[in-house]
């Protein structure tokens, strides 16, 4: 990241930037996408995918938060935020399969690795592998500290037991970002570690799991004496907690901003709902049309003012929270919205689309999708203690409570 | 922010808190006029401050946390009227005002119109008529925009008592007032231009005070939450009302980055479309924002917040009214829905 790369940058430098990538995307945006992953297998969305990522990090736009020195990277804040807005604009596919691997393996190692760390997997990152993030484990989700899958240091290697749960795209994973427990004497945090760990590895067994909307986009792992190399540690043992920070501060900032964009640019979705349904003259509906305007432009103003933070310095604690939380509430009420106009005609089955942003106008399904960000990634109600206590100075709730003998 | 902007909402801040909440409106115009807050969005060349709409909003903003009871927000437009327009007699029109002498406006619709050579028509909405020489009126079909001296034939002024006790509001009818008598800004298309000027700052300006008065609300409630006790422990420690805490800030964060965010992206060019819109969003968002706020907090504050000697109803008040006030709420939904939807082919 350059370090003079403010949000403006040079104006003309940006604008002509933004021409050539909305050129660029005109040009290579897969036509009729949308239709074409609509009520599909798994395999033509994984070519899809596959195919998107190679023509995107090829052009440089996969990784343009990367730093200087790699495909795509080097480019100031202002430049990522231009390549995100009209990949929005476009209505370019995400590149889900590869967003654990772009971001948050990517991130954790730029930040917290080492150079062979670096060299190997970000190379193979670029190559196409695909990663997978393995914290929650089925008793710790928003307590994620409380996670039990073990790691006991054998020589130079770790030995791996355990599960994972809700582990976005691991059936298809090379890798796993993984948090495991190597120490029980101290308080939670302080006994994790963060290790890499090759998905083919003998004892790694995968098991999909469907999803409300059809889809299966998450998995369950388990771990049966697996074999993680001790050089595939980052940080130090017992320093994961840290580790994890980072992983998990890299789906903050510029996500935030493409995600509220295609949001704002997906609103013509809903007029569209609007006519078909014979609605587009209610006022009712005018009234909450007009209110989730206001919503989304007020998400996207967020969004971008937390990315200024970020540049100048000067994000507070809580200030990712509020993004977050007004984001994954505004997303409910668009999609919800989406739902009341599309009326009994919404709820008549007409599939999924895979691999889908959260927009596809298909609203019964875009309302359960947007649970995704209510609940992934530090729920609203988590998101709402952050602000409560670190922002608001209201006190945490009084520790000693002791769950009865027996239970969990 | 600037370092002069800060300064100067740091100097405010320290007025306002030493004037505290709702204070007396003699004593807080004295003081606005004092320290030259009339001049925040002045031009340099006609000795101002120049901080544009952006400064011109800090100090709404700071006003609004205090409930100032003050003709700011008029007084504001008539000073920007006054500077956008080429009258001879500009500069002393300006030192008049900032000398004091109020030229009010309407906070609502300000339902006057050109009948040849006569304005006619009421304009309701008007801040502390009865304490200001003239009314800046613009007429509906955008034609003329004047100052209409309050003390002449034809203008009547009625006072409408409003359930909100932090600004005086009138009617202002005018039968037959000879528009060759008055002091004309602009006609034609510049008063068109003029006018789309002057709804983007009120809207601006109701949003911005709207947010000042949310968060000073919402610190004090928080406040309360701290210092009340029940069931042996703060009222804060419980997470039912620290969520709803939380959504609060956060909502007013929101509608906070979408008036800045507006504020930037319009810079100079008030009176084009795009401000407009930008400047209704703002309004629409920062004001239905602080009712909903005002509302919550005062179920918050239990049996005192209904206690007249507590400020809390003195929040929820100004917020209903500013939520009417410009377009409603309901008003500009539906116009920025409709937008959109002449937008979208
Ligand atoms: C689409 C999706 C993708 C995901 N992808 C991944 C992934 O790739 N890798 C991975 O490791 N994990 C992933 N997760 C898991 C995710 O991080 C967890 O679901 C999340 O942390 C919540 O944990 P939980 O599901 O166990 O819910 P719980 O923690 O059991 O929460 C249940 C409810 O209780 C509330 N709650 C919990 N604690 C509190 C509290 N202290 N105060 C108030 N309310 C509370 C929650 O907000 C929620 O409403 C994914 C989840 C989803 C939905």
């Amino acid at each position: 990241m350059k370090a003079d790369g403010g949000i403006e940058g040079s104006t003309d430098s940006i604008e002509s930037l933004r021409q050539d990538v909305r050129a660029w995307l005109r040009k290579n945006v897969p036509a009729g996408w949308r239709d074409a992953m609509t009520n599909v297998g798994q395999d033509s969305f994984v070519a899809l995918q596959k195919d998107w990522f190679e023509k995107l990090s090829q052009a440089g736009y996969a990784t343009p938060h990367w730093p200087e020195g790699w495909l795509g990277g080097g480019r100031s804040l202002a430049e990522q935020k231009v390549i995100f807005e009209e990949v929005a604009r476009a209505d370019a596919p995400r590149l889900i399969l590869y967003f654990v691997a772009l971001y948050h393996a990517a991130c954790t190692l730029f930040e917290c690795g080492t150079d062979q760390q670096r060299e190997k997997y970000l190379q193979g990152i670029l190559k196409g592998e695909i990663w997978c993030q393995g914290f929650s484990e089925p008793n710790a989700g928003s307590d994620l500290a409380s996670l039990r899958t073990r790691a006991e240091r054998r020589g130079d290697r770790y030995i791996i037991n355990g599960q994972k749960i809700w582990s976005t795209m691991a059936q298809y994973a090379d890798y796993c970002l993984l948090l495991a427990r190597t120490d029980n004497s101290g308080p939670p945090q302080a006994g994790l570690t963060y290790l890499l760990l090759d998905m083919k590895a003998k004892g790694v067994s995968v098991r999909p799991i469907s999803q409300i909307t059809g889809d299966d986009e998450f998995a369950e792992i388990f771990f049966d004496d697996v074999e993680v190399p001790v050089v595939d540690r980052v940080g130090a043992e017992g320093e994961g907690w840290a580790v994890a920070q980072a992983t998990l501060a890299s789906e903050r900032g510029l996500t935030l901003v493409e995600l509220t964009q295609r949001m704002r640019y997906a609103l013509p979705m809903l007029v569209n709902t609007m006519r078909e349904r014979g609605c587009q003259d209610d006022p009712v509906v005018h009234r909450d049309l007009g209110n989730l305007i206001v919503n989304v432009d007020a998400a996207c103003a967020l969004a971008d003012q937390y990315l200024m933070k970020r540049i100048s310095g000067t994000e507070e604690v809580g200030d990712a929270s509020i993004v977050k939380l007004c984001y994954a509430k505004t997303l409910r009420e668009f999609s919800a919205l989406g739902v009341r106009v599309s009326g009994l005609a919404g709820q008549y089955y007409s599939g999924f689309m895979r691999g889908a942003t959260q927009e596809t106008g298909n609203w019964t399904l875009d309302f359960m999708n947007s649970y995704n960000w209510s609940i992934a990634g530090g729920s609203n109600e988590i998101q709402r203690n952050i602000i409560a206590e670190r922002m608001l100075g209201m006190p945490r709730e009084p520790k000693g409570w002791q769950l009865a003998e027996g239970k969990a | 922010m600037s370092v002069e902007l800060t300064e100067l909402q740091d100097s405010a801040r320290r007025v306002l808190d030493g004037a505290g909440l709702a204070a007396a409106e003699e004593a807080i115009w004295a003081q606005i006029v004092e320290l030259g807050w009339l001049l925040v969005a002045v031009p340099e060349a006609l000795g101002g401050l120049e901080a544009g709409i952006p400064g011109a909003s800090t100090m709404h903003a700071e006003l609004g946390r205090r409930l100032s009871t003050a003709p700011y927000l008029p007084a504001m437009l008539a000073v920007d009227a006054i500077c956008q327009s080429d009258l001879v007699e500009r500069d002393s029109w300006l030192e008049r005002l900032v000398g004091g002498e109020l030229i009010t406006a309407s906070l609502a619709e300000c339902g006057i119109r050109a009948n040849g050579n006569r304005l006619d028509g009421t304009s309701i909405g008007v801040q502390s008529a009865d304490s200001a020489s003239h009314i800046l009126v613009w007429t509906a079909c955008n034609d003329v925009v004047a100052l209409v001296a309050l003390d002449q034939q034809g203008v009547e002024i009625v006072a409408r008592p409003t359930w909100d006790q932090t600004r005086r509001l009138f009617d202002v009818r005018l039968a037959s007032v000879d528009l060759a008598d008055q002091t004309i800004l602009a006609e034609g298309a510049d008063a068109g231009v003029l006018i789309q000027r002057l709804l983007a700052q009120r809207d601006f300006a109701l949003a911005a005070d709207a947010i000042g008065g949310a968060s000073a609300l919402l610190d004090l409630t928080v406040e309360h939450l701290q210092t009340r006790v029940q069931f042996k422990r703060p009222l804060a420690m419980f997470q039912a009302l620290k969520h709803r805490c939380a959504d609060m800030k956060a909502s007013i964060a929101a509608a906070e980055a979408m008036l800045a965010d507006g504020l930037r992206r319009v810079g100079d060019s008030l009176d084009s479309a795009d401000a407009r819109h930008k400047s209704m969003g703002a309004k629409l968002l920062a004001t239905s924002t602080f009712a909903r706020v005002a509302e919550d907090c005062l179920q918050l504050h239990g049996g005192i917040g209904m206690a007249d000697e507590h400020p809390c109803h003195l929040f929820l008040k100004r917020s209903l009214l500013s939520e009417q006030l410009s377009g409603s709420a309901n008003a500009y939904a539906a116009e920025l829905a409709l937008g959109l939807l002449a937008n979208t082919k």
